[in-house]
């Protein structure tokens, strides 16, 4: 299973739910697999996926908040893990690819490579619900799950690299305009400076 | 009994006029006081603690797309770590948050450690384009910080409410 592959089954098994994808390849896999209003690409910011997720995740616990993250940039914030083993929000789902590269930047080795158990690491900092999966099967069961059952979920899927040919679109304020629409929270209708 | 200092529940109270009800945060000392004060005495903001300050930003850009108006709260020594966050996400994508920075490196430094970003504080603000502003007085505090969420939410860029050290530590000559 590619990363491609993967990310085409996550977007079939959800219906409106939001993901945030991580910048790069996680992004322009979401966008292949299919593009809708509650994708919300980041264009830089790498690392912080997860956190923007568990943002969204506390403000909207009426919403089940999907990440796709990747390896490389959960080792960039690891403390993330931490923050929400504290906060813990039942309805936060954080997928990470995990492809053992820095695929985006030409492949070079991750430390899942050398031994780093980000699965492992998600249980020790306090996440309730987690998986390692390597076959599509398995994906596919595991989302069904996390769906409906309390989280938070961490998903470790191991992944081959897809080697994206297209790229989501480049309007960083277009991107979160629609987003916020597509969750029902147009940015025209927050309230602006005003009190 | 503690007597918290008038600047803190400024800090507070304009925070929560602007309609701010997330505060995330990684603690310094005269932030302290501001916690305490929002754990006593405003129940319906919720407090979340990052691991580093460029996480931070992360969570109060993900809480901003769910509809809340999120303030960050953090030393000066942490506007480093939160560079690639404001530069790369809630810059370019105009998602708008209240910062509050607690200042180290200006008047009254004792650590050198502390002065060159304490230094860099205001130009790296101007050179990625936040608005920021200085509370000077205990009594101006309170509007200060209002004032500067206004601008922030709706201008729909991070806003600064710097907090100088000539505010927020005791002066031994008075005390």
């Amino acid at each position: 299973m590619n990363r491609l592959d993967a990310t085409r089954l996550l977007v079939a098994a959800l219906a409106g739910e939001p993901i945030i994808a991580s910048l790069g390849h996680p992004a322009y896999d979401l966008f292949a697999a299919g593009d809708r209003p509650a994708n919300f690409y980041t264009w830089g910011s790498m690392g912080l996926a997860s956190s923007i997720g568990l943002g969204l995740a506390l403000a909207r616990p009426d919403l089940r908040v999907f990440v796709a993250d990747g390896d490389g940039s959960l080792l960039m914030n690891l403390g993330s893990l931490a923050t929400i083993g504290w906060t813990r929000p039942p309805n936060l789902v954080l997928v990470v690819w995990d492809n053992g590269e820095y695929g985006t930047t030409g492949g070079q080795q991750t430390a899942t490579a050398h031994g780093a158990d980000l699965e492992a690491g998600a249980k020790a900092m306090g996440a309730t619900a987690t998986a390692t999966v390597e076959t599509e099967a398995a994906f596919v069961a595991v989302i069904a799950r996390a769906r409906v059952e309390p989280g938070p979920w961490v998903i470790v899927v191991k992944v081959a690299e897809s080697m994206p040919t297209v790229k989501p679109p480049l309007d960083c304020v277009f991107i979160k305009q629609r987003f916020m629409a597509a969750i029902g929270q147009p940015e025209a209708a927050t309230r602006g400076g005003g009190a | 009994m503690i007597v918290e200092p008038r600047w803190a529940s400024g800090v507070c109270a304009g925070l929560h006029a602007a309609g701010s009800r997330h505060v995330v945060y990684v603690p310094d000392n005269p932030l302290s006081h501001v916690l305490r004060i929002l754990r006593e005495s405003f129940p319906d903001i919720t407090t979340t603690l990052a691991t580093r300050e460029e996480e931070a930003f992360g969570i109060a850009a993900g809480l901003y797309l769910g509809g809340a108006r999120p303030t960050v709260m953090l030393q000066s020594s942490g506007l480093g770590n939160s560079l690639n966050a404001l530069t790369s996400l809630l810059v370019p994508y105009k998602i708008p948050a209240l910062v509050v920075i607690s200042m180290r490196g200006d008047t009254g430094e004792w650590n050198d450690a502390q002065v060159p970003m304490g230094r860099a504080v205001r130009p790296i603000c101007d050179a990625i384009g936040l608005p920021h502003a200085t509370a000077d007085t205990p009594e101006e505090t309170a509007e200060t910080v209002r004032l500067v969420a206004q601008t922030a939410f709706g201008t729909r860029l991070p806003g600064v409410c710097l907090l100088p050290r000539r505010l927020t530590v005791p002066s031994k000559a008075t005390a």
